[in-house]
């Protein structure tokens, strides 16, 4: 008789929502985070946005630390001298309210108490040396020497799954598979913050950018509001950065934070915290086995994470991969069957959700945003035609195809090349 | 508003683990690294190059795992760090 009915390796966001599902129908739970509090760990780059969350917690909106909801939401392009932002305002995410800005050292804790108070036994500051393994099956997790086991082990250990790795479950990450993130919290008063960025006590902004100031990398930033802080950071592909290679990330952010139009937005705050932390941009390929028997993997450990350069999905497909998982356990439980076929529903749970069909629709994607163009090209295109169309310099002006056409000249691109670029944009963004 | 990344990661909370260190690097393997891109890579300046010779301390980490994908000539040994030990957001 094993001690548990399920061990969850990772109080994050997948792992919680696991523990969530599984505790509140009874099954026993152990949740294990390597950090104490559970989630001082983890980095938020994201906009959380709730559907998935309420499903377990209908109360989320009133009950979890959130920063600010989102009711701003912008797109921007940079080049050494100029920004060039689209910018979202709408009633519709006002009233709805779904989207928030999140702090993860203090959202994480709370949602790792929810688990406790579901049922499950949560243990902070605890690392799981290895998975313990019986006749090919995943029968539990050791520590300090002592194995505790359990019918199913949930591996919800994030972006570098140290212990899958360990047990064969997946091969090393690659560097296609991985962007390096850098992030830091920018502390101000939420005085500054409501005047600057025009919002309420209430209401926040989050921005996406692509940096086309960097000239050999294809790098996009972003910047949000919290309460009484600014959230900003850099998501830069591992692949260019070797191929790069000799480029700082530390210092990208800085390149980032220098850039004309984001100096004024931080000026007069004071960095509170730096971090960084890695993320999925594999997409589908980099998906490994996703169950077996006696085990399942979510959330940043299984590779959901989705990026198209201006828009990162990571919290949101870990909360639905872990309450799949989690339902998944609980019905095996009910045919007390954690045999490989069995699990084998949790993949088919999420074939039928957004995640896998996400991951599936733009599984080309990469051949957008591995583009080298659509960082550096075209947002200097775009600005060529802004600054032709909206300067007057006492010149005759141009009709916007001559425009194209001289900038394409200026900047060195065939027709050809474009044409081909616009057309993999139109088929797989 | 420029600030040294060492400055920078004066602002981050750890609890170093002075008696473990969770990652390793071999330095017979650097010594013959054609690119010590880890350098280059590392988010908190724990590989630098002093006179062509690698140098790394783990105490900055950030626990990114950055420079075990970075690191393909095997040098790198990347382990968790022992119960609640690194770095502690305080934001995340």
């Amino acid at each position: 008789m094993p001690d548990y009915d399920a061990i969850v390796v990772g109080a994050g966001n997948a792992g919680s929502a696991a523990a969530i599902t599984m505790a509140s129908k009874g099954l026993s739970v152990l949740l294990v985070d390597r950090s104490d509090p559970p989630g001082a760990k983890n980095l938020s780059g994201g906009v959380l946005w709730g559907n998935d969350l309420a499903r377990i917690l209908p109360k989320w909106q009133s009950e979890a630390p959130l920063e600010r909801y989102i009711q701003n939401k912008k797109i921007g392009f940079l080049t050494d001298d100029s920004s060039i932002i689209i910018d979202f305002k709408t009633k519709i995410f006002e009233e709805n309210k779904v989207g928030y800005t999140v702090l993860r050292s203090k959202f994480d804790p709370w949602l790792a108490k929810k688990a406790k108070e579901a049922g499950a036994m949560v243990i902070p500051g605890i690392t799981v040396e290895s998975l313990a393994k019986k006749d090919g099956k995943i029968v539990g997790v050791v520590e300090s020497g002592d194995t505790i086991t359990a019918s199913v082990v949930i591996l919800a250990e994030g972006i570098n799954p140290r212990l899958a790795i360990e047990a064969g479950l997946r091969e090393p990450l690659q560097d296609w598979e991985v962007s390096v993130g850098v992030k830091e919290i920018i502390k101000m008063s939420p005085q500054k913050i409501e005047d600057r960025f025009n919002l309420t006590s209430t209401s926040g902004m989050a921005s996406e950018y692509i940096m086309g100031n960097l000239k050999e990398l294809n790098v996009g930033a972003f910047f949000y509001t919290n309460k009484d802080s600014i959230s900003l950071g850099i998501v830069s592909p591992m692949e260019q950065l070797r191929a790069n290679g000799v480029t700082h990330t530390y210092d990208i952010i800085e390149q980032f934070k220098e850039h004309p139009s984001i100096a004024p937005l931080i000026e007069g705050g004071t960095v509170a915290e730096y971090g960084a932390h890695m993320i999925p941009e594999g997409g589908l390929e980099m998906i490994p086995k996703l169950y077996g028997d006696g085990y399942m993997i979510v959330g940043d450990a299984a590779g959901f994470g989705f990026s198209n350069g201006l828009v990162l999905q990571g919290m949101n497909y870990a909360f639905l991969s872990g309450i799949l998982a989690g339902e998944t356990a609980v019905e095996a439980k009910g045919r007390n069957d954690f045999s490989e076929n069995f699990l084998a529903l949790y993949k088919q749970k999420l074939e039928g959700s957004y995640v896998l069909k996400d991951l599936k629709t733009f599984k080309d994607i990469r051949k957008v945003t591995n583009n080298k163009n659509m960082y550096t090209v075209y947002p200097k295109m775009l600005e060529s035609i802004l600054l032709e169309m909206l300067w007057e310099r006492g010149q005759p002006k141009k009709k916007v195809r001559d425009i194209l056409s001289s900038c394409a000249a200026d900047l060195n691109l065939s027709k050809l090349k474009t044409a081909t670029d616009f057309y993999y944009i139109y088929r797989r963004m | 508003m420029i600030v040294d990344i060492k400055e920078r990661l004066g602002k981050t909370k750890y609890d170093v683990d002075k008696s473990y260190a969770h990652i390793t690097v071999d330095e017979r393997i650097c010594e013959k690294c054609p690119h010590h891109f880890c350098v280059m890579a590392c988010p908190a300046q724990c590989y630098t190059l002093q006179d062509g010779k690698l140098n790394f301390q783990y105490e900055d980490c950030v626990e990114c795992g950055t420079c075990s994908v970075a690191c393909d000539q095997g040098s790198v040994k990347w382990t968790f760090p022992k119960a609640g030990k690194g770095v502690i957001y305080k934001y995340g």
